[in-house]
């Protein structure tokens, strides 16, 4: 019983959410305080969000790096429209949407039909996206959203009330929820899950199949990009700036977060809900660490350091499962 | 009677329980040829595999010149004396062919140790030419034909002078004119007391050119005799006169309309040609042939992983598109792939979704999967296939051979197919399975499926068929019915012989556009010095003058220097994101190790120890851990960019001390010192890729693992070597990066990381390992510098600089696929 509770990840995660939580709770001021907690949320919905796709593109056993530069170009675009052509601000919305998706597809596209790892593919438009994010906006940051998008950062779904004080639920977070539901039930419940599944675990098995590997890819690294466009919105609303160099790092986050949610690095094996359990840990760590007054330097390091020990780990624990098979 | 060289005695091995080797004996003498013969999977691979030392044999012993021996890798095997020339050689593609001759041996060096290449070619040519074949031996191994690589690798062999020397399907393509050159070298060795052990379907060779003849069967040694007792029919009925099946499964199903025609189908590559015959509603027709008869090609073309070059395939009437499986699925075609664990099982994931995957849109409503279809299908699989497992929710891994054949035979059963085709079915599965499998197979034929049994076992052939057709180097070579042929006849068809064949052809025109685009130094050459033209027309103030050239040389320098250490990392097939960020940390933390008044030459040092160590840490983790490179390196990019800013606390480091700036700031005649850097390490690491052992065997690597580790390469050190190196590289450019600018920020070194990954790739730097110049990448960080003055000289703002980095590596890669498909289409 106890060996089967310690191999599942789910519950190895949820323990050290719990000890977190316990030990910011004894050790931070202020800490639980759900509302401020709550409201903190905000700043984990663009990391959120692309680890939803992420957790599909690493299922497949591939890696998107280019995740963070596509957000900071659709914001961009959503800006200069916005600002320069005067386009109406749901148009914009769209349009950036639709950047991303197509930039998700040059991803897809290009590694799939030129056979070049994802890893490649993406290293390189990972600086070309952020090029066209500097060479839009000439590295200038685009503010004076109309008070409509803005709600999207700071908006307010519903409020209820916990020991006589309010507490607010985000929209924003409400939208990582969503996008977290559809994604989990995408990869568990639908072929299109099944698919990248089986793509991940071997990929020769997955041609004989019958399954449509190249279109397979596409779909999932446009899907990426389309779900980058969507962060991409939120982004912006939640910093109340379009910046070129906003969102450095967030493809760290974003696979640190998959990575620690027990999704392997070789494929074939992947959990939305690990996923999300992942998030939390880098969420609370970081909310923690913050109230407590280390600085933003010191997190970068200990996601990374995060990054790697899990993805030890986890090799580690398959191996063994493997052996002792 | 002549000596005995090597003896293997009662020799067993298992593989996870299939039994591969039971009791086998092999006796070689010197001077003689011992011909091995066996039908697949007899267990001849397995016995060559434990003399040549790839694996140890469970139990047995083995006697080289009477006294016990064994060897715990093909290296050790090879230095006492016993080679082996596999049938398809794995080598490493992007070397010359004289290189994978001789890298295992050392290669032919000079003075100091430094590789002379001339020397190499002559002696690679010379032993080419010892077996009678000329050919240019400077060309990539991966252009040359099957043929040519065959001899070559027979050459490289023979060079060695073995006591024992294997030789595994050495004729499979080989042309009658090379052939016979090859036998008389045969027969020369021979002569010089060397044991050969030949292996082949050919049985007509192996009459000629054996002395006496072992032949195996299911793992077993059944005998051995002299050439003089022997004849083909003799042999033939050795190798498959296996007592037949006890259970005779095979049930009178009547036969309806033809359902598939296949008509002149024949591959691109010439594994098969003009293969032509029908198949009815209800009706199993058996395809025999031996391994390299093209069955599983021509399966495979059907199917649509493998476009044949012509040909037609109707069914029902139908024409079948062969472009991909999911395509051939829905025109009602069904594949049972010939290697199960490679082809066809997800061997983590549950025997439910194993079970399912091919009916998976069927299962669902609006693409979600109907749980209770997919657990009724599974049951169903389980019940008819009557798979032993514990659940449906078992990993399919953890199932026995014969029960995960079940599951993936009910995973095509289910999609109800009008033609189905198996490929070897029953390989590897145990006798009740088997018996299992083609009542299966006879339930399927009842309902009108029409099926074809590709098989290298003739009983099962005969048993299960009620055509037998035969094929023989990718020809069918006659149709028989079991009923009245008898086995003799049909193996007699289907033994393969001495043929020619015509090599693939590959037209001039793409042979010359490839060999055009790999010119990559000469076209980078040509591209800076059109762009520079064009410059000099359209900003002749601004650009053509010395001040600007030498702003040129001076911002390609560090890039530059970082390119070569990149170079390195990528050409043993690894890479590093982080050494932009670990720049920055090691040259702030020379630049307060010098602030605090130690000498300049110290600071150097320790920043380059810093690097290695460093970049040590970067390639040990990802081995230890065995994870991609990529995920150590990207969260280093983070760590060592959060220790710098914690290190520099949110201030620059200024005003650094005029000794240390003297390393790298100014000139030397008039030429900027971070030049001479820059030809230093270029010229450096130009040798070790080119001229030292070292060097080539870091590019073996690149190319192909697993053909390292069989001439005895280690991977853990020619990492650490090549991490190690560009370690030693990023402490050099920290230094005189700070040295030049006079100050660390916080920023130093952002993206240097993709500068140099460009440089790399746009030089000819193959990004998946294996093939890399210094000289290349030189010229990369120069053409990537020219275009970022250029672009500011123009006026184009300098914000657009990022796209052309992440443009040129798209690029650059990009063009590298479409060379690589090119050359593909002739190897």
């Amino acid at each position: 019983m106890i060996q089967r509770l310690l191999n599942n990840r789910e519950f190895i995660l949820f323990s050290v959410l719990c000890l977190l939580f316990a030990g910011f709770s004894m050790t931070t001021e202020y800490f639980l305080n759900l509302d401020s907690l709550l409201s903190y949320s905000r700043y984990w919905v663009a990391p959120g969000m692309l680890a939803v796709p992420m957790t599909f593109i690493i299922a497949t056993a591939g890696i998107d790096l280019s995740v963070g530069s596509i957000v900071a170009m659709c914001g961009i675009i959503l800006g200069v429209l916005y600002r320069d052509y005067q386009w109406p601000i749901a148009a914009a919305c769209a349009a950036a949407i639709l950047s991303g998706t197509a930039a998700g597809a040059v991803n897809g596209g290009v590694s799939s039909w030129f056979r070049i790892p994802p890893l490649v593919v993406t290293l390189a438009t990972m600086t070309l996206f952020r090029g066209v994010a500097f060479g839009l906006s000439k590295a200038d940051a685009i503010s004076n959203f109309p008070p409509g998008f803005k709600l999207l950062g700071n908006g307010d779904l519903f409020s209820f009330t916990l020991n006589g004080s309010p507490v607010f639920v985000p929209i924003a977070l409400g939208a990582l929820l969503l996008t977290m539901i559809i994604g989990g039930i995408i990869l568990r419940n639908t072929w299109m899950g099944r698919y990248t599944l089986a793509l991940g675990e071997n990929p020769v098995a997955a041609r004989y199949g019958a399954i449509p590997v190249r279109g397979l890819t596409l779909g999932i690294y446009t899907a990426c990009g389309c779900v980058c466009g969507v962060a991409s919105l939120f982004y912006t609303a939640v910093y109340g700036t379009a910046r070129a160099d906003a969102a450095m790092g967030l493809e760290l986050e974003a696979i640190a977060a998959v990575v620690i949610g027990g999704t392997r690095i070789s494929g074939g094996q992947a959990s939305v809900v690990g996923t999300l359990l992942g998030l939390l840990i880098i969420g609370i760590l970081k909310y923690g660490l913050d109230l407590s007054g280390v600085r933003s330097q010191y997190v970068v390091i200990i996601v990374g350091v995060l990054l790697i020990v899990t993805a030890v780990f986890n090799e580690w624990m398959a191996r063994r499962a493997g052996e002792s098979k | 009677m002549s000596q005995t060289l090597l003896q293997l005695t009662s020799i067993d091995k298992c593989f996870g329980g299939v039994v591969a080797l039971r009791e086998a004996r092999l006796h070689v003498r010197a001077g003689e040829v011992l011909g091995l013969v066996g039908e697949n999977g007899a267990g001849k691979s397995t016995l060559i595999n434990i003399a040549t030392g790839l694996f140890p044999p469970d139990s047995g012993v083995m006697l080289l010149e009477g006294e016990t021996v064994s060897f715990a890798n093909t290296r050790q095997a090879a230095d006492a004396g016993v080679m082996v020339v596999h049938q398809e050689a794995d080598l490493f593609a992007q070397l010359s062919i004289a290189e994978n001759m001789l890298l295992g041996r050392g290669l032919e060096r000079g003075p100091g140790g430094l590789i002379n290449w001339r020397k190499t070619n002559a002696t690679a040519e010379g032993l080419v030419a010892d077996l009678g074949e000329q050919f240019n031996v400077t060309q990539d191994a991966g252009s040359l034909t099957v043929a040519r690589r065959t001899m070559a690798e027979i050459a490289a062999a023979v060079s060695t002078a073995p006591k024992v020397l294997f030789l595994d399907e050495p004729t499979a393509s080989l042309t009658v004119k090379e052939i016979e050159n090859l036998f008389s070298q045969i027969e020369r060795l021979k002569a010089a007391g060397v044991g050969i052990v030949y292996v082949s379907h050919r049985l007509d060779e192996i009459l000629t050119l054996c002395d006496r003849v072992t032949m195996m069967r299911d793992g077993a040694t059944i005998e051995t005799r002299k050439k003089a007792d022997l004849t083909m029919d003799t042999i033939v009925s050795t190798m498959v006169g296996r007592e037949m099946a006890t259970t005779n499964a095979k049930r009178t199903v009547p036969i309806g309309d033809v359902r598939v025609d296949i008509d002149g189908i024949t591959a691109k590559d010439g594994s098969f040609s003009d293969i032509s015959f029908q198949v009815r509603a209800g009706e199993i027709v058996g395809l025999y042939g031996f391994v390299g008869a093209g069955r599983s090609e021509f399966a495979q073309a059907l199917f649509g992983i493998q476009k044949p070059a012509k040909g037609r395939v109707t069914i029902d009437g139908v024409p079948l598109k062969m472009q991909s499986p999911r395509k051939a699925v829905a025109q009602g075609l069904a594949y049972l792939p010939e290697d199960r664990l490679v082809q066809a099982v997800f061997r983590e994931h549950a025997l439910r979704s194993n079970a399912s995957v091919t009916l998976l849109p069927k299962l669902s409503t609006a693409t979600v999967i109907g749980s209770r279809k997919e657990h009724a299908l599974a049951d169903k699989i389980i019940t008819e296939m009557n798979v032993k497992a514990a659940s449906m929710e078992q990993p399919i891994g953890t199932l026995s051979g014969g029960n995960q054949q079940k599951v993936i035979f009910g995973r095509w059963a289910a999609t109800e197919p009008k033609v189905l085709i198996l490929d070897e079915p029953t390989r590897g599965v145990d006798v009740g399975a088997k018996a299992e499998i083609h009542k299966l197979i006879c339930d399927l034929a009842e309902t009108g499926t029409a099926i074809i049994l590709i098989s290298s076992e003739l009983p099962e052939v005969m048993a299960m068929s009620d055509r037998v057709v035969t094929l023989s180097e990718g020809q069918v070579t006659g149709e028989f019915d079991p009923q009245s042929d008898d086995e003799a006849t049909i193996a007699a068809a289907a033994v393969p012989r001495s043929t020619e064949k015509a090599a693939a052809a590959i037209s001039p025109l793409k042979r010359g556009i490839a060999r055009a685009l790999q010119m990559r130094e000469l076209g980078l050459i040509v591209f800076i010095a059109l762009l520079g033209g064009y410059m000099s027309i359209t900003a002749p103030d601004t650009f053509a003058n010395t001040g600007n050239f030498l702003d040129i040389l001076k911002n390609a320098a560090i890039p530059a220097i970082m390119a070569q250490g990149a170079m390195l990392i990528i050409c043993a097939g690894g890479i590093d994101i982080s050494v932009g960020s670990m720049m920055g940390l090691v040259g702030a933390f020379a630049a307060l190790a010098v602030k605090a008044g130690m000498p300049a030459p110290v600071c150097l040092a320790l920043a380059m120890a810093m690097g290695i160590s460093f970049s040590l840490a970067n390639g040990g983790l990802s081995l230890v851990a065995r994870i991609h490179p990529i995920i150590v390196t990207l969260a280093g990019l983070s760590i060592y960019r959060g220790v710098m800013r914690i290190v520099m606390d949110g201030k620059e480091i200024m005003f650094l001390p005029d000794g240390y700036r003297a390393l790298a700031d100014g000139a030397w005649l008039g030429i900027p010192k971070v030049c001479y850097y820059v030809v230093v390490v270029t010229a450096l690491t130009h040798v070790l890729v080119r001229y030292t052992l070292l060097g080539r065997q870091v590019l073996a690597l690149g190319n192909s693992e697993s053909a390292a580790r069989l001439i005895g390469l280690s991977k853990t050190k020619l990492t650490l070597f090549v991490f190690g190196c560009s370690g030693a590289l990023v402490g050099l450019c920290a230094v005189l990066n700070a040295a030049y600018y006079g100050k660390v920020q916080a920023n130093t070194g952002v993206g240097i990381e993709l500068q140099a990954i460009a440089a790399c790739v746009i030089g000819g730097t193959n990004i998946l390992g294996g093939r890399g110049s210094a000289l290349g990448t030189l010229l990369g960080a120069l053409l990537v510098a020219l275009l970022y003055n250029s672009l500011v000289l123009l006026e184009a703002s300098s914000y657009w600089q990022n796209i052309f980095v992440g443009g040129l590596i798209l690029a650059a890669v990009i063009v590298d696929a479409l060379v690589q498909r090119l050359r593909g289409a002739g190897a």
